[in-house]
């Protein structure tokens, strides 16, 4: 049994004995532990495992002023609390074999995250030496680091190296020898419990004294037992007698903070060592982060860069995208379905129809739009590589953070932007039943990536140079109507309640092409993948519609159906076929551009972003977008709901919610754009 | 430290980790190394990862925020 004494004064005691002279290599992973290690041990090293363990363990011999030296690669570690197997077995070796040396192997780069090992290891009745690797890294990133400076503020010796170039190991082996020696006065400074819990370390360490087994520190076991690690809590009740180990737990159920104060002392002591040792760069790649983020972050210029950066991109989409859709229209898809009709002549009628109407008119229509997708997806993967769409998410929570939004109706609503199918899933985060329902009812109302694809391919069909203009506007609609619903739902559900969202936004850096390239390649293949799938199938089932029972599109059965809808399609200046658009978007969202495909029909000799164009005036064609904008999601995100609220009965509301908003936008448009004369 | 950090966060603001480190007197690194001990300790959730997960089904994941580069956490004030 130990009474508790300080561990330091067993660890400054050199242990020189007639045994090899026992020395830990300690670590987190890929530090450059093993580099070190065969540096070290040359060829006199054996691999085997931990006893009952199936972690490695490494072990060899090396030869120190003719003493011999046994050194023990610990594994790789991060801390030692009893979070795995790896960290109970360094903590319990070095307490257990008392090490002569424990060489404490930290990357000098990433200095605040090794340190949190050594907080715990100078903790530990084992004499510490740091050993600063990968100096070059740190010196080319900008960080410099005063080893003599971190030593006196650690109190144990500090050895800078460059392992993989030998560079150190021969200061560092004579740093070991004179610890062993006892030449070096070491008197290591390891971290403190926050204030507001020395008196609550102490009566614990009062309560435990007497009864902790050798050869574990009593200080030691008293701090992992505020810290509420499983395995001392463990031996501990099973050394207490009954009453004492319940008055060490009522101490410890009356603290349950207790695990905040000892890692925030080890942050506190992590922070003065880096503040007194470490200079980190103000200038170069960080600079120039912080003069840029001056602005793209800023609460009101981080929004208007944010706009400007979007009209950025649909200009360039469209200035680079549409001539060359135009050019794909007419020279590819129109020519095609021409050449399919002149194939198949002297075959079925309907047959030609099909290939040409159907199939080409359909899928066609939508790989005309690939150029423009491609470079949609160009541009937003070099926004997202270069590191600005963080800034873009985190300018847009501040946004709603001023407008009163909760934090967690915001994220799956943020996320639904790549998808609508997420952003239902997304309202798992919430707990509140209420919330999470009316959230999730309006997700929807987010404007996902295919919506967007339907925007960017039919605001330049239908307004040529003002597309940009249109499709900024379209997109600002759908963040007031999101954040207005966002606001309805802060202030009905959430009052009250506070919630913080923090980012860790990327350093900016120019593009990887390669990576873009790549993303661009892989987006793009899956589009085409939907394209002659899921839209292929609609694209015949609509020509199929159309077509049947016979006697021209005017009487087919979808013509009948649009026009049992037109009367409310009418309201909006709508005809059957903009109807019948809009409502096979339900299956997937482009679809909508595939129908037109094939009711304007792409075999035509004229592209369907003309003929669109000359059918419909600006004030309808306004009116569809926004209607489509605000229209019932697709199937899947239906599917979503369906199985997020468990009731259809819900689903359905949420349906005929998005029905009635979408016409009455749509509506409302097309009244206010006629009035405007347009 | 990590107390410090937890007043910051009650504020219910929307926060990048290089403001905090200001706001704390040290280094982003150790903001973040206090980020990830707070989301161990199951008092911060991260942002994304299941979405990421979601997304892989979806063909047109393209823009989507759970894609993007760098880490987010969420705090909530507990009941």
């Amino acid at each position: 049994m130990s009474t508790c004494h300080t561990v330091q004064a067993d660890a400054a005691r050199p242990q020189v004995a007639e045994r090899a002279v026992l020395v830990a290599l300690a670590g987190q992973p890929n530090v450059g532990k093993s580099t070190l290690f065969n540096l070290l041990t040359g060829l006199n090293q054996h691999v085997g495992n931990w006893p009952g363990k199936t972690v490695e363990r490494k072990e060899g011999l090396f030869t120190l002023n003719g003493a011999t030296c046994r050194l023990v690669d610990l594994p790789g570690t991060y801390s030692l609390t009893a979070n795995s197997a790896e960290e109970v077995i360094a903590r319990e070796f070095i307490i257990r074999e008392r090490p002569d040396v424990v060489i404490a192997l930290v990357d000098a780069a990433i200095l605040e995250r090794s340190l949190y090992l050594v907080a715990e290891l100078i903790s530990l009745p084992a004499p510490v030496i740091v050993a600063l690797n990968m100096m070059d890294v740190a010196r080319q990133e900008g960080v410099q680091i005063e080893p003599e400076v971190l030593e006196a503020a650690l109190g144990v010796p500090v050895v800078p190296m460059v392992a993989t170039r030998r560079e150190g190991v021969q200061k560092l082996l004579e740093t070991v020898d004179r610890v062993i020696r006892g030449e070096f006065p070491y008197r290591p400074r390891p971290p403190q419990v926050r204030a507001d819990h020395q008196e609550i370390l102490e009566e614990i360490r009062g309560l435990i004294a007497g009864h902790v087994p050798e050869p574990y520190p009593c200080e030691w076991v008293a701090l992992k037992l505020l810290e509420g690690d499983r395995e001392i809590t463990r031996m501990m009740q099973e050394r207490l007698p009954p009453e004492q180990w319940e008055a060490v737990h009522q101490v410890l159920r009356a603290h349950d903070d207790a695990l905040v104060a000892v890692a925030s002392g080890r942050y506190e002591w992590i922070g003065r060592m880096v503040r007194a040792a470490v200079t980190r760069p103000r200038a170069g790649q960080i600079g120039l982060t912080e003069r840029l983020d001056r602005w793209a972050t800023h609460p009101f210029w981080g929004l208007v860069v944010l706009a400007g950066i979007l009209g950025l991109v649909f200009w360039l989409t469209y200035a680079v995208g549409t001539p060359l859709q135009d050019l794909l229209d007419r020279y590819g898809i129109s020519v095609l379905a021409d050449l399919a009709r002149r194939g198949l002549l002297g075959r079925a009628a309907w047959l030609a129809d099909l290939v040409a109407d159907g199939v080409i008119g359909g899928v066609g229509a939508m790989l005309t739009f690939l150029p423009i997708l491609v470079i949609f997806f160009a541009v937003m993967g070099i926004l997202e590589d270069v590191g600005y769409l963080a800034r873009a998410a985190y300018v847009m929570d501040g946004f709603m953070h001023l407008m009163g939004l909760h934090g967690k109706s915001f994220l799956p609503l943020f996320l639904g932007f790549g998808c609508n199918v997420p952003a239902v899933l997304g309202t798992r985060v919430i707990e509140s039943r209420r919330a999470r329902l009316l959230t999730l009812l309006l997700a929807p109302l987010v404007p996902c990536t295919a919506r967007m694809a339907v925007i960017a391919f039919l605001a330049p069909a239908f307004f040529g140079p003002a597309a940009t203009l249109v499709s900024w506007g379209l997109i600002l609609l759908a963040l007031v109507v999101m954040a207005l619903s966002g606001v309805l739902i802060n202030r009905t559900l959430f009052r009250g309640q506070r919630a913080a969202f923090i980012m860790e936004l990327p350093l900016y850096h120019l593009p990887n092409w390669r990576t873009i390239g790549l993303l661009v390649w892989q987006r793009s293949l899956a589009f085409v993948r939907k394209a002659g799938t899921l839209i292929l199938a609609v694209s015949v089932g609509v020509w199929a519609l159309s077509t049947f029972p016979g006697g021209g599109v005017e009487e087919s059965f979808l013509a009948q159906l649009g026009r049992w809808l037109e009367p409310a399609g009418r309201l909006m200046g709508m005809d059957w076929r903009l109807v019948v658009a809009l409502l096979t978007g339900f299956v997937a969202k482009e679809n909508a551009i595939a129908t037109l495909g094939v009711l304007f029909g792409m075999g035509g000799g004229e592209g369907l972003a003309r003929v669109l164009a000359s059918a419909y005036p600006a004030s309808t064609a306004l009116a569809f977008l926004v209607a489509e904008m605000l229209f019932i999601p697709c199937i899947a995100t239906v599917g979503a709901i369906r199985q997020e609220t468990g009731s259809w009965g819900w689903t359905l509301f949420d349906v005929g919610l998005l029905l009635v908003l979408s016409f009455l936008g749509g509506a409302g448009v097309y009244q206010l754009a006629r009035l405007a004369g347009l | 430290m990590l107390n410090r950090l937890l007043e910051l966060l009650r504020t219910g603001d929307t926060h990048r980790v290089s403001d905090l480190a200001r706001r704390l007197g040290t280094t982003p690194q150790l903001v973040e190394m206090m980020l990830e001990e707070l989301e161990r300790m199951g008092k911060l959730k991260p942002v994304g990862e299941r979405c990421v997960e979601e997304c892989k089904a979806c063909p047109l994941a393209g823009a989507c925020a759970a894609g993007m580069k760098g880490r987010a956490w969420t705090w909530e004030e507990e009941a």
